[in-house]
């Protein structure tokens, strides 16, 4: 079953489209990865779900609620963390989740778990602004993740994280469906960081779904049509070149 | 449960900090201008509440309208800094019930500042002009009609707020706006209208079907810019 689909979503600014005819199918339980180049549409397709871009045509299905006429209800079901850290700079990152946790109507043990989740719980009390790049990726995450919510949007979540954060944020987003038993959708640029969090891949190129599949069916669909199978990254790349040299010899 | 967020969020803004000293020094500016020439305002004809608003109210609306125009460049300023308002809108909230709670949070600072300008005109009234009960009733009805005519500016003050991202953007149409206030003639009923004008207006010596315009003006003018507000969420949603 999909708690995700959309149905040829379709999002253009003036003569530009950056999601074109998308038409995805993510699984209830699954780690989705959508991965594609920088300006592949992923962050446009994330806000789409989210209410914070307007579809130009198309629809989609969360949950079996449908946008915009349940935005809200969808909104309930969503933890999510867009592009960059959203936070307020003069509260504390207690104080930032304490006022999603308000919004959601969630106990306020909720902080807590959240806190730890992310190991942030040392730094709760000090200001959200005066976080280094990866305490306030960590809170962008903490903000999504209170609650436990059964569907979880993550723009790029291990951006500027250091190794260690990268690989625990990594085994986290991968323990989530078993622990919590949510739908994790999660954007990366590299396919070798998605391969070691997802079950189920999306590729995104120019606002185009390339792909969409097992990783299995990805190395199979190379070998295929003759992509190097044995390199991840290399795969990606020839997947990417391929359709960028289809759309106009833009390499 | 908007307005209870809003408290929150307006920890370490300086907010409360601002209001209050503002509130002390407008308070203050009647004290020290009728302490400084108490004989000037002894021997000037009229009651109280029309010598001490003459003197003071202009000075006091001025003060008022900076404090809130500064307001509510913070109160949405804290929205845009850190792309607070992109997690807020990923929530189950209405962007326009973060404008009310706003509007909450605005109005009772707004109405703290008047308290204390109320306290400081009744104690010169009292201490200096003799001022019994019914003048003293006088001053409070005068502040009360100020209180309704700034309503307007502080509501605009807000959707102004809400729509520039920088927040200088937002203080610099403000700012605009008050000293277009100070430029516009005040006796020309129409121009006396405009949001920023209105609270200008003193009700001591006024006719009473001029401030029943006037009140109605504000109430009018306060409902057009909240529909103003809930307009243009709407829209900026439809071409986001």
């Amino acid at each position: 079953m999909n708690i995700i689909q959309t149905r040829n979503l379709t999002k253009s600014y003036g003569d530009f489209t950056a999601v074109s005819n998308l038409n995805l199918h993510v699984p209830k339980g699954s780690v989705y990865g959508f991965v594609g180049p920088n300006g592949a549409g992923k962050s446009t397709t994330m806000k789409m779900f989210l209410g914070l871009t307007r579809p130009s045509s198309g629809a989609f299905v969360i949950d079996k609620m449908s946008y915009p006429h349940n935005r809200v209800k969808i909104l309930r079901e969503i933890g999510s963390f867009i592009e960059a850290p959203a936070f307020y700079g003069n509260l504390t990152g207690e104080e930032n989740l304490d006022i999603i946790r308000r919004i959601l109507k969630l106990p306020k043990s909720a902080v807590d778990d959240a806190l730890e989740l992310v190991d942030l719980t040392p730094y709760k009390k000090r200001l959200a602004r005066k976080y280094s790049l990866g305490m306030k990726q960590r809170l962008g995450l903490a903000g999504a993740l209170l609650g436990r919510p059964p569907i979880l949007i993550l723009d790029e979540p291990t951006n500027g994280l250091d190794p260690v954060g990268i690989h625990e944020i990594r085994t986290l987003i991968r323990s989530l469906p078993d622990k919590f038993d949510c739908t994790v959708f999660v954007s990366s640029h590299l396919l070798s960081e998605i391969e070691l969090m997802a079950d189920h891949i999306g590729v995104l190129n120019h606002g185009h779904l390339l792909f969409e599949g097992t990783l299995e069916e990805l190395k199979e669909k190379a070998a295929f049509e003759g992509y190097p199978d044995d390199n991840l990254e290399d795969m990606f790349l020839a997947l990417i070149e391929e359709d960028n040299i289809k759309r106009g010899g833009v390499k | 449960m908007s307005f209870r967020l809003e408290c929150k969020k307006i920890r370490r803004t300086g907010l409360t900090a601002a209001f209050f000293a503002g509130g002390i020094i407008a308070g203050a500016l009647p004290v020290i201008n009728t302490a400084a020439r108490p004989d000037t305002f002894t021997t000037m004809a009229g009651s109280p509440a029309a010598v001490l608003a003459g003197a003071n109210l202009q000075m006091i609306s001025m003060l008022n309208l900076l404090l809130i125009t500064a307001g509510a460049c913070i109160l949405y300023h804290i929205e845009y800094a850190d792309n607070a308002l992109q997690k807020m809108q990923s929530l189950p909230v209405r962007e326009s019930g973060l404008f009310i709670g706003k509007c909450g949070i605005l109005l009772p600072f707004f109405l703290m500042m008047i308290l204390f300008e109320t306290a400081s005109l009744c104690f010169c009234g009292w201490h200096w002009l003799g001022a019994g009960k019914a003048e003293l009733m006088e001053i409070l009805q005068t502040l009360g009609f100020t209180l309704l005519l700034t309503l307007p500016a502080a509501v605009i003050s807000l959707v102004i707020a809400s729509a520039c991202r920088n927040m200088w953007t937002a203080l610099g149409i403000g700012i605009l706006c008050i000293f277009m206030a100070t430029i516009l003639p005040e006796n020309n009923f129409i121009v006396s209208l405009f949001p920023y004008v209105l609270l200008f207006q003193i009700l001591p010596g006024m006719e009473t079907a001029r401030v029943l315009h006037y009140c109605i003006a504000a109430v009018c003018e306060t409902a057009a810019a909240c529909a103003a507000e809930i307009i243009y969420l709407k829209v900026r949603r439809l071409f986001a």
